[in-house]
């Protein structure tokens, strides 16, 4: 009751002629009726008694919103975030290195980027982990759904159904091996067409469709609450062409970011984001960076880099918060996203100069 | 844009047009505050604004994976490829050419691109039960005339080369009268013919394959070192109205594109390799790409038949989102490209 007029949802011209009428807490608002609103400001009657609606909603909301509900300011501890990111799931991307690296696998609330040339991998890391995530619970997975967003028009389905078909193979072995009662029904329910009926498909042709859908994600991340992963492949396609001015660009990309930060969050699903490269000409050699500018390059929370070494593809994760800079070596089979053969050496970082402004984390020494 | 025709409060339809504002498109390119500004509306009402505009741009556009494997319609379907005309061609390449996106074909000048361009051409034109798309082709010519000697040629042999179609198909199909040949030798005729004549002709349902021979030749004369930036610009311009005409008529469009030496020194002195032209800019436009090479032969192998003595020609696929990189021997004969087992 006691809230500032500043901090309701009213139009923005309503506020300021309230502010300059001298109102500053709700309450005198609603003392004040329909009929003396009208007369103070100069609106009309209806537009007075829809501004009090909307006020007694919001102090009616207030009252009854119970700490930590949607919207209203959440207070914790970092100790119970903490426990809160140690229980959180990782989608496995079935290359033990690339987990390992990633320090589990791709964590669910945070928005991971995968960059890299055409035809290095990053459709089929998608496509795998759109089968991974699926995985049941006691096979080590998160039991969830699917939302794959494709730009490109390089989701083959065919392809899909080799990776999901090696997927439930994977786990029919294991059930085999360790004989264990729920490995048995979780099986029964992860078959090949309830893997490919829970992809949920959505093909956007330019960069309008692509916002639309973003701002309908919400509302089908709700209806569809099992929905843990959301995939764009690839987010630089439609936003490289067609822009003549460029901060508007940069200006839809944040906002696009901003938004898949909070449906991270509130739905407790992984965004992954495929980017393409593009050359950045040096004083005497020119290099291949991440496609859409450097400001794009803070929207990701973790960022790998797919290159290759001659004939070896090689994953290089350039930025994460919690997990060192470190390159892995990783092979497509037709069975999908695997580990080399042998198990793949991790190199140091000393080799690997992508990030010159940043100081290479040492190896501590142990005792 | 008619807004009485969306599901809003009258309130946000009279803002709209009072703001003057006239698309879906730019609704969305504005931010939410900007647009509270603009219309002076509360931001629940833009919220509501935002979702009831996109759903309708995007309403009915979800589909399961499962839809999209189970879907056998022959316009839809991501199984239906275009076929090369050849078995051991489209076993390489699962069936053929896909439907929606940028196949290139890449090589060194005589590899064999033209023939596989023209034999596309005529494949196309046959039935979906024989691997066609029961339409015609445009070819886009930059370089060189259109060889039509050699498309004469190819017609008459269609018999011997697609032998698994009876002759009463073959005989009933006026092969030259569906392949539309375009010029277009510099950048503006280009962007001329593929906005204009080339949507036409799709839209009429003409035409359901598209050859450009060749990108890289747009491209030689008219951009230095110092213009890089301007030919990305075309590059990536040209790639999008190309995608969006592959993506709404689903058309597979086919690319010839010529090769490049690099000169990279590494650890064991300077040496040389071929790419496909035209970088990386071009790369990330496309579905597909397909190298011709032709590698000298050391000797006769043991055991396989070498028809061509001296070298043999190469089809590797070098990326594709549903196929491993692989490669098969081919000839040009008389009839077409064939591929060897």
């Amino acid at each position: 009751m006691q809230r500032e007029v500043g901090t309701l949802p009213l139009a923005p011209a309503l506020r300021a002629r309230l502010a300059a009428a001298g109102f500053q807490t709700a309450q005198e608002l609603l003392d004040t009726g329909p009929c003396g609103l009208s007369k103070e400001i100069g609106i009309s009657r209806e537009e007075a008694l829809e501004a009090l609606q909307v006020v007694r909603q919001e102090c009616h909301g207030d009252a009854a919103r119970t700490p930590g509900g949607p919207g209203a300011t959440r207070k914790c501890t970092a100790l119970e975030l903490l426990e809160e990111e140690q229980t959180q799931g990782f989608i496995i991307t079935f290359c033990s290195a690339l987990d390992n690296i990633l320090g589990g696998g791709v964590q669910l609330t945070k928005i991971t980027e995968i960059c890299g040339a055409p035809g290095v991998g990053k459709t089929q890391l998608c496509m795998q982990l759109a089968v991974d995530v699926q995985i049941p619970e006691c096979f080590g997975g998160v039991a969830g759904e699917a939302v794959f967003i494709d730009t490109e028009g390089s989701f083959m389905v065919d392809r899909v159904v080799d990776i999901a078909a090696a997927c439930v193979q994977h786990c029919h072995l294991i059930a085999e091996a360790q004989q264990e009662e729920d490995h048995q029904k979780a099986l029964e329910t992860f078959t090949l067409e309830n893997i490919l009926s829970h992809i949920y498909y959505f093909r956007c042709r330019d960069y309008t469709e692509l916002l639309a859908q973003v701002y309908l994600l919400p509302e089908f991340l709700a209806e569809h609450s099992k929905v843990r992963l959301v995939v764009i492949d690839g987010i630089a396609f439609p936003f490289r062409h067609d822009f003549e001015d460029l901060s508007l660009r940069t200006r839809l990309l944040n906002g696009l970011a901003q938004q898949l930060i909070i449906l991270a969050n509130d739905h407790r699903a992984a965004v992954v984001l495929t980017n393409q490269m593009t050359t950045r000409i040096g004083q005497s050699q020119s290099t291949l960076v991440p496609a859409l500018g450097e400001s794009w390059g803070h929207a990701a929370t973790v960022r790998l880099i797919f290159h290759w070494d001659n004939t070896q593809r090689l994953a290089t994760l350039y930025k994460s918060p919690s997990q060192k800079e470190s390159t892995i070596a990783y092979h497509i089979t037709c069975q999908g996203f695997r580990d080399v053969q042998p198990a793949a050496v991790t190199h140091s970082p000393q080799g690997a100069e992508l990030n010159p402004r940043k100081r290479p984390r040492t190896e501590e020494e142990k005792q | 844009m008619d807004w009485d025709q969306f599901d809003l409060n009258p309130k946000t339809i009279a803002a709209l047009k009072k703001a003057d504002i006239k698309s879906v498109k730019e609704i969305l390119n504005l931010s939410g505050a900007d647009l509270q500004r603009l219309m002076k509306l509360s931001s629940a009402d833009i919220q509501c604004l935002l979702r009831t505009v996109s759903h309708t741009l995007r309403r009915n556009s979800m589909l399961t994976a499962l839809q999209l494997y189970q879907d056998k319609d022959h316009f839809t379907s991501q199984h239906q490829k275009l076929s090369l005309g050849c078995s051991v061609l489209d076993n390489l390449l699962k069936g053929g050419i896909p439907l929606v996106g940028i196949t290139e074909l890449a090589g060194e000048s005589s590899a064999g691109k033209t023939q596989i361009g023209l034999q596309l051409c005529l494949c196309v034109q046959y039935p979906y039960k024989y691997g066609g798309l029961e339409s015609g082709a445009v070819y886009i010519c930059t370089e060189d005339v259109f060889p039509s000697k050699r498309l004469q040629q190819l017609i008459e042999q269609q018999q011997k080369l697609r032998a698994d179609v009876p002759a009463e198909i073959i005989q009933r199909i006026r092969f030259g009268n569906s392949i539309f040949v375009e010029q277009a030798a510099d950048l503006d005729t280009f962007q001329q013919c593929i906005s204009r004549r080339l949507s036409l002709l799709l839209a009429r349902g003409m035409v359901r394959l598209v050859v450009i021979d060749s990108m890289a030749a747009l491209f030689r004369c008219e951009f230095g070192a110092a213009q890089a930036a301007l030919r990305a610009r075309y590059l990536q311009g040209f790639g999008a109205q190309l995608h969006s005409l592959s993506t709404r008529f689903r058309t597979p469009i086919v690319c010839i594109n010529q090769v490049w030496w690099l000169f990279a020194s590494c650890s064991m002195g300077v040496g040389s390799r071929v790419t496909p032209a035209l970088g990386i800019t071009w790369s990330n436009q496309l579905l597909m790409r397909l190298m011709l090479s032709r590698a000298p032969l050391p000797g006769p192998a043991p055991g396989t038949a070498s028809p061509c003595a001296g070298s043999m020609r190469t089809l590797s696929v070098v990326f594709a989102p549903h196929l491993p990189p692989s490669f098969c021997y081919y000839t040009v004969q008389l009839e077409g490209v064939k591929g060897i087992k």
